[in-house]
C-alpha cells in the first residue's frame, strides 16, 4: 500500500472486515485493512491460552455463513466436521440427556425421559427450521425501514413472498415466537424440565436476561439461522478447525489485492466537514482515506474515535443507548485428559454440554445479573474443542472451554470457584486433571477484543436492537451521519453469528 | 325453530359486554344481555362490602373509556361522573417523597429537587409519549386484519397499516417499535435517572401483566396504560362517583334507553348450537333462550372451551386457547379505615391523600417483587397502588370514615401449593405491613379488610386465572394474534357466535374498544 493511503479503510480483522475488503478489492477499490491484534480472526481466533493449549472460545458456535457472502468474498467451500456434535443437558438426577442433531436420534433419546416429547421433537425442529429459514432471507439482505425507497421494493416484495411462502400457520407462528420468551415455547410443547432446559439454552445465549423474558424466542431463532434441520443449539463447527474460516477469508482478502496490517490499532478516525479524510493509528502514523468501514462495536467507533463535535448531541444519545450488558465469561481448562461425566458418552463433549437442569435454575442465574451479582449456580456449558481438533492441546491432552451465563460486567465477585465446582459436581476428580486454568470475564473479553461491555454481540441481540434499530433507529443500513463512514459490525445488521453478513452489506453501500 | 324473539344474546354483563350490547341495540337489534351474578359490570361493580363502606372491588379507576363510546351512548346522561385522580406520590425509603401533581408545574418543580435533568427530559418525554399514543390510536380502533390472507379485504387493512406506519415517519416509527418490543426499565432508562421516577413510571408497564419492569414486553404496557392520560376522555386517571360500578351502571342504562334488555342472576351454562350455527343459549336452570347471534363477553378460555364444545373447533384454535397465557398476577386489598393514614413522608392530612399513593421506591423493588412471583410466592414486599377513594368521593364511606383500595402485584394465580384461607390472610398481612412501613398509624385505623387473590378474582368475576385484562397484554397475544391467531377478528368458527371480551383487540382495562369493535364487526358482517 503506498503512503497515499487507500479507497477504503476497514477497521478490524474479523470475519466482517475480511468479508467486507474481499467484496470492496474485487470491486477494484484499494482496501487496507487495520487490526489491532497480530492476528486476523477478531473475536473468533485462536488464542494460546497456557504452553500448549489453544482455544477459540467465541467461535465454539462457528456462526453461519451465508452462501452469496462466501461466493461474493471468492471463498471455498469449507466443509464441516462429520463427528457428531449434539447438546447434552444434565437431567438434574446425575445423568445426561443427549441430543444428536438427527431428530430421529434425538427422539430416540428423549424418549427414554418423555414419551410425548419425543413423539414431538421432529415437528418441533422441522418448525424452528423453517422459522430459522424466514431470517436467513432477512438476514441476506439490507434492513427494511419504514421509510425504503422505491428502489428497494423488489426487495420487499420478495421478501414478502418468502414470508407468504412459509404457509398460515407458520406465518403466525414466526409473528407469535419473535416477542415470546423460551420458557414459554418450551411450555407449549414439551413437559420434560431438562428437555425444556435443553431448548432454552440456544434463547439466551449472550443475553443478560433470563429465559421467561420475552425476545428470547427471537434469540433462540437468531442463532439457528445456517444450522442444519434438527440442531437448536449452535451451527456445525469446520473441519479442518475453529480458524478454517478466517484463513480462507484472510487469503480471498490477499487475492482479491486488499491489504492486512496487524497490531494497527486506532485512535481516532480522522473528520472534517462532516466526512471522514482517513484514520490516525495509535502509533501517530496517519492514513488518508475517503471511505472508512468500521466492523468494530458501533458504540466504540462513534464514542470514542469520532470527535464529537461532528455529531448531534441526539445522535451520541442514541449510540450511548445502545444496550451492550455482556455477561458472558468464560474458563478455560487445560486438561491432562479427557474427563469423564457419569451418564455421558465421552464423545458428547465435542458438541455442547449444558449443566442447567431445568429453567427455573436458568432463570434463577439470571436473577442474581439484574441486580449486579452472580449466581452461585451460573448457567454453565462446557465443550471440548479438542476432540473435533486435536492439535489444539499437546498430545493426548485436552482443552475445555465452560461458557459462563450470566456474569455481568460490573460484578465484583470471583467466579472461578463456581465454575469448579458446578463442573466437579458432574465429574467427580475432574479438578486433578486441571493443568492450568484462565478465566475470562466480560471485562478481559473487553480488554482482549475491544468489546465494548464484554459483549460478543456488539449489542445486545432484542427486538428493539435488531433490522433497521440495530445499531441504532435508522443506522440499519451501515451508514452513518458522518461521510463516508460505514459501520459493518456484528453491532449492526444482520447482527453477530453471520460470518461476514455485516460486513458484505456494508460493502454494498460504499460507492 | 320458530323465529326467536331476540336478535343476539350477549353473554356476561361486564363493561364490553355491555357496550357491545348497547350499539347493537343503538343498531335496532333485540338484545339481550345474561350477567351471571346479581349486578353488572363483572370486574367493574360496587359494593358495599361492609356496613356503609363501598368499594369499587375490583377495578378502582378509570381512563382508558373510549371517547367515542361515552359520546355515542350519551353516558354522562346515564350518570357517568368522574371524579380526577390528579396526583401520585411516592414514598421513597430515605423518608422524602416524589410527587406529580395536578399542576404541571408544579410537577416540574418538585421533580427538579430530586433532578434537574430528569424535569428537563420529562416534558420532551411526555410530547413523544403523546404522539406515541396519537400513533397507536388508530389501531386501537381498527379490527385487525389478517397478515396471512389475501383476500383483497385484509390486504385493503394491511395496506392502511402499512400507510399509516409509513405516514407517521421515521423518527415515530422508531420511537413505537421500541416501546412496543423493550422493557419498561429500559426504556426509561434511555430518558431519566432518578430511579424511584422510573419505578413510579415503570409500574404502569407491569400492571396486570406477569412482568416485571426489566421484562421486555412492559413497555408496551406502560404505553396502553399513557393511552388514556393522552387520549382518554378525562386526560388523567380519575374514579366514577359512587365508585367504578357506576360505570357499567351508566353503560347498562344507555343500552337499555337504546331498547336492549339487560337480565341479571341469568348464568350461561352454554351456548346452542345447531349444524355449526349458534341459536341461543341454555341457562345453568335449564332455561333456553333462542337468538340469531351470540356474543360472548367472556375471556377466550370460557368463550371457547366452556360455553360450546371444544372438540367442534378446528384444532389450531383449541391448541391457541391452551396456550393463551392469562396468568392472573395481581391482587386487591379494601380496607374500611376508621381515620385517615398519616405518612411519614407527608404527615397528615393534605392533597396527596386525594391522589394515588405508590409503591414503587425503586425499579429493584419492584424487580424483586417480581423475582417472588415467577418462584410461585407472593411478594413479601409487593407494589402497591393504592386510592383513598372517600377523600373524594365521601358517599363511599359513613362520615369520618374512609375506604382505601389497595392494587396489588404480585400475587401469582399459581402459587405453591394453591391459594388457600391461611395464605390469602399471609397475603393481606404482607400488603398491609409493607403498607405500614410508610404509613405507620395504618394497621391501628383498620376496622375490616378485604382481601382478594387472583383465585378469589376468577371465583367471583369468573375472569380465567384471575387475570384482569382477560389475558396478558404482552405482544404475541396483541393485535391480529389476540386471542389467538386467526381469530382476532371477533368472529369465532361457529356462525352466529361472536366474541366481544377485553381477550380480543385491543383488551384491557375499562376501555370498551372491544366490545365496540365486535359490535361493528358484527353489523358489519351483517350488510
Amino acid at each position: 500500500m503506498s503512503a497515499s493511503g487507500a479507497d477504503v479503510v476497514v477497521i478490524g480483522g474479523g470475519a466482517n472486515g475480511l468479508v467486507a475488503a474481499a467484496r470492496l478489492a474485487r470491486r477494484g477499490r484499494r482496501v487496507l485493512v487495520l487490526e489491532a491484534a497480530p492476528d486476523a480472526g477478531g473475536q473468533g481466533r485462536v488464542i494460546a491460552f497456557a504452553p500448549g493449549f489453544h482455544a477459540a472460545p467465541l467461535a465454539i458456535d462457528p456462526g453461519w455463513l451465508p452462501p452469496r457472502v462466501a461466493r461474493d468474498a471468492g471463498l471455498p467451500d469449507l466443509a464441516v466436521t462429520e463427528v457428531s456434535t449434539p447438546h447434552s443437558v444434565a437431567t438434574g438426577s446425575g445423568g445426561f440427556l443427549t441430543l444428536p442433531r438427527e431428530p430421529e436420534r434425538a427422539a430416540e433419546a428423549i424418549a427414554a425421559y418423555a414419551k410425548g416429547d419425543a413423539a414431538k421433537w421432529g415437528a418441533f425442529t422441522s418448525r424452528l427450521r423453517r422459522l430459522a429459514g424466514f431470517l436467513e432471507e432477512l438476514y441476506a439482505r439490507p434492513a427494511p425501514d419504514v421509510d425504503a425507497s422505491l428502489r428497494e421494493l423488489p426487495g420487499l416484495l420478495a421478501l414478502g413472498r418468502r414470508f407468504r411462502a412459509l404457509g398460515r400457520a407458520d406465518m403466525f407462528e414466526l409473528l407469535r415466537t419473535l416477542p415470546l420468551s423460551v420458557w414459554e415455547l418450551a411450555d407449549d410443547w414439551f413437559e420434560s424440565a431438562a428437555l425444556k432446559a435443553a431448548v432454552a439454552a440456544g434463547g439466551v445465549v449472550d443475553l443478560q436476561q433470563g429465559p421467561r423474558s420475552g425476545g428470547t424466542g427471537f434469540v433462540l431463532l437468531h442463532h439457528l439461522v445456517g444450522a442444519p434441520a434438527g440442531s437448536i443449539r449452535g451451527r456445525v463447527p469446520w473441519r479442518s478447525g475453529p480458524d478454517a474460516f478466517t484463513e480462507a477469508a484472510v487469503s480471498a482478502a490477499r487475492r482479491a489485492g486488499a491489504a492486512i496490517r496487524f497490531d494497527a490499532p486506532v485512535a481516532r478516525i480522522l473528520v472534517r466537514d462532516d466526512a471522514v479524510t482517513g484514520v490516525a493509528l495509535r502509533s501517530g502514523e496517519e492514513i488518508p482515506a475517503p471511505a472508512v468501514l468500521s466492523t468494530a462495536d458501533p458504540a466504540r467507533t462513534i464514542l470514542e474515535w469520532i470527535d464529537p463535535v461532528w455529531l448531534d448531541p441526539e445522535d451520541i444519545r442514541k449510540v450511548q443507548n445502545v444496550r451492550h450488558r455482556g455477561c458472558t465469561a468464560f474458563v478455560l481448562y487445560a486438561l491432562d485428559g479427557l474427563p469423564s461425566f457419569p451418564g455421558l458418552a465421552p464423545d458428547a463433549l465435542a458438541g455442547t454440554v449444558s449443566l442447567t437442569p431445568d429453567l427455573r435454575t436458568m432463570e434463577r442465574a439470571a436473577d442474581a445479573a439484574k441486580y449486579g451479582g452472580i449466581a452461585d449456580r451460573p448457567h454453565v456449558e462446557l465443550s471440548v474443542p479438542s476432540l473435533l481438533w486435536p492439535g489444539l492441546a499437546p498430545q493426548g491432552r485436552h482443552v475445555l472451554v465452560a461458557r459462563v451465563h450470566y456474569v455481568p460486567y460490573a460484578a465484583t465477585q470471583a467466579l472461578d470457584g463456581r465454575v469448579d465446582a458446578a463442573i466437579d459436581a458432574v465429574s467427580p476428580g475432574f479438578a486433578s486433571r486441571v493443568l492450568h486454568r484462565v478465566v475470562w470475564t466480560p471485562r478481559d473479553l473487553e480488554e482482549r477484543f475491544g468489546l465494548r461491555g464484554g459483549a460478543a454481540t456488539q449489542g445486545e441481540l432484542a427486538l428493539d436492537q435488531i433490522l433497521f434499530m440495530r445499531p441504532v433507529a435508522g443506522w440499519g443500513r451501515h451508514a452513518t451521519p458522518i461521510g463516508g463512514l460505514f459501520l459493518g459490525g456484528a453491532g449492526t445488521h444482520p447482527g453477530p453469528g453471520i460470518l461476514g453478513g455485516a460486513g458484505w452489506l456494508a460493502a454494498e453501500r460504499i460507492p | 325453530m320458530s323465529d326467536p324473539r331476540w336478535d343476539a344474546i350477549v353473554i356476561g354483563g361486564g363493561h364490553n359486554g355491555l357496550v357491545t350490547a348497547a350499539y347493537l341495540a343503538r343498531a335496532g337489534r333485540k338484545t339481550l344481555v345474561l350477567e351471571r351474578r346479581p349486578l353488572v359490570g363483572g370486574a367493574a361493580v360496587t359494593e358495599e362490602v361492609f356496613p356503609g363502606f363501598k368499594f369499587s372491588v375490583f377495578s378502582y379507576v378509570v381512563s382508558l373509556l373510549r371517547p367515542e363510546i361515552i359520546r355515542d351512548l350519551d353516558l354522562p346522561r346515564h350518570g357517568l361522573q368522574i371524579l380526577p385522580l390528579e396526583s401520585t406520590v411516592t414514598p421513597l425509603d430515605n423518608g422524602d417523597y416524589l410527587a406529580s401533581w395536578a399542576d404541571p408545574d408544579e410537577t416540574r418543580e418538585e421533580l427538579r429537587r430530586h433532578s434537574p435533568r430528569d424535569a428537563d427530559a420529562s416534558a420532551i418525554f411526555g410530547h413523544l409519549m403523546h404522539h406515541m399514543a396519537m400513533a397507536v390510536k388508530p389501531i386501537l380502533g381498527m379490527i385487525p386484519p389478517d397478515p396471512t390472507s389475501l383476500s383483497p379485504r385484509e390486504l385493503a387493512g394491511l395496506l392502511k397499516l402499512g400507510r399509516h406506519f409509513h405516514g407517521l415517519g421515521p423518527e415515530r416509527f422508531h420511537a413505537l417499535h421500541k416501546l412496543m418490543t423493550m422493557s419498561s426499565a429500559d426504556y426509561l432508562d434511555e430518558w431519566f435517572e432518578f430511579d424511584p421516577l422510573k419505578a413510579t413510571r415503570s409500574a404502569s408497564g407491569i400492571i396486570g401483566t406477569f412482568l416485571g419492569p426489566r421484562s421486555p414486553g412492559s413497555a408496551y404496557v406502560l404505553l396502553h396504560h399513557y393511552m388514556g392520560e393522552i387520549d382518554g376522555a378525562f386526560r388523567a386517571w380519575g374514579f366514577q362517583k359512587g365508585g367504578t360500578g357506576g360505570i357499567s351502571e351508566a353503560i347498562a342504562s344507555a343500552a337499555r334507553a337504546l331498547g336492549a334488555t339487560v337480565r341479571t342472576d341469568a348464568a350461561v351454562e352454554r351456548v346452542l348450537v345447531t349444524n355449526g350455527r349458534a341459536t341461543g343459549v341454555a341457562l345453568a336452570t335449564g332455561e333456553e333462550i333462542a337468538s340469531r347471534l351470540v356474543v360472548s363477553g367472556l375471556d377466550p378460555r370460557l368463550t371457547f372451551t366452556r360455553l360450546v364444545d371444544p372438540r367442534s373447533l378446528p384444532d389450531d384454535l383449541v391448541d391457541g386457547v391452551r396456550r393463551y397465557k392469562f396468568r392472573g398476577s395481581s391482587g386487591k386489598v379494601n380496607l374500611a379505615l376508621s381515620g385517615l393514614p398519616s405518612f411519614t413522608c407527608l404527615p397528615g392530612n393534605g392533597p396527596h391523600l386525594r391522589g394515588a399513593i405508590s409503591i414503587s421506591p425503586t425499579l429493584a423493588y419492584l424487580e424483586r417483587a417480581y423475582d417472588d412471583a415467577k418462584y410461585g410466592e407472593f411478594s413479601r414486599h409487593p407494589y402497591m397502588d393504592v386510592v383513598i377513594p372517600s377523600m373524594i368521593d365521601p358517599g363511599m364511606a359513613p362520615p369520618g370514615r374512609h375506604v382505601m383500595s389497595i392494587f396489588v402485584q404480585y400475587a401469582p394465580h399459581d402459587l405453591n401449593g394453591g391459594w388457600n384461607d391461611a395464605k390469602r390472610e399471609a397475603f393481606g398481612d404482607a400488603v398491609v405491613e409493607t403498607l405500614a412501613r410508610y404509613a405507620p398509624n395504618l394497621k391501628s385505623l383498620i376496622l375490616h379488610r378485604q382481601v382478594l387473590t387472583p383465585d378469589d378474582i376468577e371465583r367471583i368475576t369468573g375472569l380465567s386465572e384471575g387475570n384482569i385484562f382477560q389475558g396478558e397484554l404482552a405482544l404475541q397475544q396483541l393485535f391480529f394474534l389476540r386471542p389467538v391467531p386467526r381469530w382476532a377478528t371477533y368472529r369465532t368458527p361457529i356462525e352466529g357466535y361472536w366474541q366481544c371480551g377485553a381477550g380480543t383487540h385491543p383488551g384491557g382495562g375499562i376501555m370498551g374498544a372491544s366490545g365496540r369493535l365486535a359490535a361493528a364487526a358484527i353489523l358489519g358482517a351483517a350488510g
